[in-house]
């Protein structure tokens, strides 16, 4: 599926992280992504849409006819599609790590960039729809809580929030994420956008603390491309941005091994997600935000 | 242990460079840049297992690059191993000795001129003479003539190598050795090099070459024999004219002989044979000749050629088809001035009669001296006044023993280059010759008189067709010489190879036996013992024998005058006024005059330069004509084995085949081996090495 499968789709840049994150507000970023988004999803059957009518929206080139208002379009000779609102009960927290790990940035975005946006997108999709959302953005076993509303205060709130964060401390799940899910009495759509640099035992404990908690849970593992690839090409002396611990080292000599290495931790992740019923998405600060909002909806079709 | 030296040590300062890795090594292990990264957990699992293979790699990588740079900058100082013996850095007197005789202007085997290529090796050696050398540079044609140029002065010395040519002349090999010899000796620089660049032809290595050679490096010399040929190449030359011009086949026209000599293992091709009065064809022939013969060749003519000169003298010019040596393919002649051979004939009279004259007829028969040959008959007490200037060759005949005196007379005659015929007979006493005469002329001993079994002769064979004394007989190997049969001979024993049996008998006892001016007949033209003086076969033998010893002593040489002796013409009367002397290329000499005989001779005061035609006169009045040539001695082209040459114990003498040979040896005497080359290999090497261990090294921007 591709933005420009359609005339007067916008443009797959909306849906770049690097072009939007150039977007200086956030909130501007959220409705890019979204609007960006759901604009291109024309033939997806995740349309959001409910039974009860919320607005009309004049007709592009692509839109399904089945939402054309055919009375309108006999009176006035314009087509207009009705737009329907959901209904729903879906409460959705948005764990975003804020840890120092999160401020790498190969290629001039930050994972913690990504997330931000990503969250954001979210968050706005979320209250879109009218559902619930909330905030916890975590660092070294701190973290800022916002409880999950469905208002569009709350949005502004999210996105105040989200523009705030900056990276610091280290990954700490089992600190944070306990308490999250101590605090999260009703059920709903856990979203953790992390690096997930701690112990995999921690985060396994964690995740089945949502679980526990009859919390669905949806894990963006976010790496930055050079995480993965490794792939400097001079001695260097590398410097651990949460430990602070260094070590020297030529890449090329250990890049294979390295790149072995980080599938495998990976894969462990990906394996333990499932293990725990849990949705794992691995996504790289260069990939498109739609790839991330397609898993979520995939994820809430599945829910409701 | 060879050393090694360095021929630009000046660049040996550049040494430090080798720091310059280390220092980068470090600087850039202190330099190393800082980069942050979301975790290093991944690494440090890493680090342990790479930390040694990177720091094994690390000081590889130094190392390589240490060793590239020393290795570098060591190239550039030009590193050369001396071999060992070698005087590397000792200031040498350097003698080369070039051989510009005549058969340097011969080609080689590959068809180039030997000359050219002597040249290249005497170049080679004066452009690597060194600031401190001394160069000596002889010619072997003219030894005393010495060029010395110093070291750093390669313009003059390498001017003098330009100029050589080859020159009609023999050289001469001892002088010119013992002249380089002497002089290098006089240097004051210990280390001396003798270089000898010649083709080096067996005629030019007499003995005494071979001593001086020797004497050269047992006095300390390093002698380097240059050889710019390694085999014998093909040749054939002329060997003289016949100047009388004789009666045509069947008695038309004319017949002008020229004796021709193919000096090659295998026989030559139809060979062409002109003769040219000036620009004028004039006669023409063809021979085709065996290996190793030398034959005359008759060349057709019309008619008498006009002379020139008022004594009736026609100046021809013979050629033959060029080929290896174009030096002998032409040949300068005087016809109608045949050779005039003066003989002393010795007889004794007996019991009143006179000795018979057969053999004065037969050599001049009219008694008026056209034939070639002027005859002076006189009995044993002669001797007592024989000598060069009376007589060309003495014959004694049938005489029985010589008085001590006359004994001496023919002796001393001899040595001073005239020819001794000995013709044997019934009163000749064999005791006598054997123990007194023969020994020191001709290496043959006589055991008394053999006759022929009753009733029977003995019938003569020829046994050397080519020679000399057979040359005015049609005979083969072997084949019966006429109808001459005799009933006794001396019974005759050769003693060595330096006496030839030239006529035997059917049975292989000899009857003619020569060596150099010596003629002797062990049979008689008397007729006690045989019909030889009846035969047709007595004329060309006696005039044969006569002519050899005349040819082979030195008699032959005033008639065949050689470029590079002075030329010399008989007279009949002194001049009134001086004489002067006019030749090819601008030749111009006095001469002078001295009885000779019954009349005189003129000898130019300068040697003859160039073959050619050379006119005495009197004022503007031709008065003789002598034509001078070139010396057929190199004619033959066959090196001398070298090994001969070198081949005397301690003596270190060289032999260098091939240019490239000689630059290996000079680079190894006067720089060293150098390993510059071979340094730069290294380092291209180990660059290659450093690129191949640190090939993940390149920056990407």
């Amino acid at each position: 599926m591709t933005a420009n499968a359609a005339p007067g789709a916008p443009p797959r840049r909306l849906l770049d992280p690097v072009f939007v994150s150039k977007l200086a507000r956030i909130d501007l970023r959220a409705r890019f992504v979204v609007e960006g988004f759901l604009t291109g999803l024309h033939r997806s059957p995740y349309h959001g849409f409910s039974v009860e009518f919320a607005e009309h929206r004049q007709y592009m080139p692509g839109d399904p006819l089945r939402h054309l208002d055919w009375k309108v379009l006999a009176k006035s000779d314009r087509k207009y599609l009705k737009q329907y609102q959901e209904e729903t009960n879906l409460r959705a927290m948005l764990l975003v790590d804020t840890s120092a790990s999160m401020g790498y940035a190969s290629g001039g975005l930050s994972k913690l960039d990504y997330a931000r946006s990503l969250a954001a997108a979210l968050a706005y999709l979320m209250i879109n729809q009218h559902d619930a959302v909330g905030l916890f953005a975590f660092a070294g076993g701190q973290g800022e809580l916002i409880p999950p509303r469905a208002s569009s205060a709350q949005l502004r709130q999210i996105l105040l929030a989200l523009e705030r964060l900056t990276p610091g401390g280290t990954t700490d799940f089992a600190g944070s994420l306990h308490r999250v899910a101590e605090h999260s009495t009703r059920r709903g759509l856990v979203i953790l956008l992390s690096d997930l640099l701690d112990d995999p035992a921690r985060i396994e404990s964690a995740v089945r603390h949502f679980r526990h908690r009859k919390h669905e849970v949806l894990v963006f593992h976010v790496l930055d491309p050079q995480e993965r690839r490794f792939d400097f090409e001079r001695e260097a002396t590398y410097i651990d941005l949460e430990t602070g611990e260094r070590v020297t080292t030529r890449s090329q000599d250990l890049r294979e091994d390295y790149r072995a290495r980080v599938r495998a931790w990976s894969e462990r992740l990906r394996e333990l997600c499932i293990a725990r019923r849990a949705d794992y998405v691995a996504v790289g600060s260069d990939t498109p935000y739609d790839r991330a909002l397609l898993e979520y909806l995939e994820k809430r079709a599945r829910l409701y | 242990m060879p050393a090694i030296s360095f021929l630009n040590a000046g660049l040996l300062w550049a040494l430090p460079a080798v720091a310059v890795p280390l220092l980068i090594h470090f600087l850039s292990r202190r330099r190393l840049p800082e980069v942050p990264f979301p975790t290093v957990q991944f690494l440090r699992a890493l680090e342990p297992r790479e930390i040694r293979r990177i720091r094994l790699r690390e000081l590889l990588l130094l190392l390589l690059r240490t060793l590239a740079v020393l290795l570098l900058v060591l190239a550039f100082a030009r590193p050369s191993l001396e071999p060992r013996g070698a005087v590397i850095h000792a200031a040498a007197a350097v003698g080369i000795l070039l051989d510009d005789s005549e058969s340097m202007g011969a080609l080689d085997e590959q068809a180039r001129p030997r000359m050219e290529e002597a040249r290249g090796r005497a170049r080679a050696i004066v452009e690597e003479a060194r600031p401190g050398d001394e160069t000596l540079l002889a010619a072997s044609t003219e030894p005393d003539a010495v060029t010395a140029a110093r070291g750093s002065d390669h313009v003059r010395a390498a001017r003098w190598v330009d100029q050589q040519a080859a020159r009609p002349l023999p050289a001469r090999m001892a002088q010119a050795l013992e002249r380089l010899r002497r002089d290098l000796g006089q240097s004051r620089l210990k280390a001396r090099e003798l270089y000898v660049i010649s083709d080096f032809q067996r005629s030019n290595w007499d003995p005494a070459a071979v001593r001086e050679l020797h004497a050269a490096a047992e006095a300390g010399t390093r002698v380097t024999l240059l050889p710019v040929v390694e085999s014998r190449v093909a040749n054939h030359g002329f060997t003289g004219a016949d100047p009388e011009l004789k009666p045509g086949p069947e008695g038309r026209g004319l017949e002008l002989r020229a004796r021709i000599e193919n000096y090659a293992d295998a026989p030559t091709e139809r060979l062409a044979v002109r003769a040219r009065l000036g620009e004028t064809l004039v006669g023409a022939g063809d021979v085709s000749l065996k290996p190793q013969e030398s034959r005359w060749v008759s060349l057709s003519i019309e008619s008498r050629p006009a002379a020139e000169g008022g004594d009736g003298r026609a100046p021809v010019i013979l050629e033959a088809d060029r080929d290896a040596l174009p030096a002998d393919d032409r040949w300068y002649a005087l016809l109608g001035t045949p050779e005039r051979v003066r003989v002393l004939r010795v007889a004794e009279s007996r019991g009143g009669t006179p000795p018979p004259r057969y053999v004065p007829l037969a050599l001049d028969p009219a008694g008026d001296r056209s034939s070639g040959f002027e005859v002076e008959d006189a009995g044993p007490g002669a001797l007592s006044s024989l000598a060069p200037s009376r007589a060309d060759v003495v014959i004694l005949e049938d005489l029985a023993s010589l008085s001590a005196d006359a004994e001496e007379r023919v002796r001393a005659f001899h040595r001073a280059g005239g020819g001794v015929v000995i013709l044997l007979g019934p009163h000749a006493d064999p005791q006598y010759y054997t123990s007194r005469l023969l020994p020191g002329l001709i290496d043959l001993a006589l055991d008394g008189v053999e006759r022929a079994p009753a009733g029977s002769v003995f019938e003569l064979r020829a046994r050397l067709p080519g020679h000399p004394i057979l040359e005015g007989l049609t005979v083969s190997v072997g084949g019966p010489l006429s109808q001459a049969r005799l009933t006794q001979i001396m019974r005759g024993r050769v003693l060595s190879g330096r006496a030839q049996t030239v006529v035997s008998t059917a049975g292989g006892l000899p009857v003619v036996v020569a060596a150099p001016g010596v003629s002797v007949l062990l049979g008689s033209f008397a007729e006690e013992w045989g019909d030889l003086a009846f035969s047709g076969a007595f004329v060309p033998l006696a005039r044969g024998i006569v002519q050899s010893a005349a040819h082979a002593a030195g008699a032959a040489e005033e008639a065949h005058p050689y470029v590079g002796a002075r030329p010399m013409a008989r007279l009949a009367q002194p001049p009134a006024v001086a004489l002067s002397v006019r030749g090819p290329e601008e030749y111009r000499s006095q001469a002078s005059v001295e009885a000779e005989g019954a009349g005189f001779r003129a000898v130019a005061d300068a040697p003859a330069r160039a073959p050619g035609i050379y006119e005495f006169r009197a004022g503007e009045r031709e008065i003789a004509a002598v034509a001078v040539n070139v010396d057929p001695l190199e004619s033959d082209l066959a090196p001398e084995p070298l090994d001969s040459l070198r081949a005397r114990g301690r003596e270190e003498i060289a032999v260098l085949a091939g240019p490239s040979v000689l630059a290996a040896h000079l680079r190894d005497t006067r720089r060293g081996r150098e390993l510059a080359s071979a340094f730069l290999v290294a380092v291209g090497i180990l660059l290659l090495g450093e690129l191949a261990l640190g090939s993940a090294r390149v920056l990407r921007p």
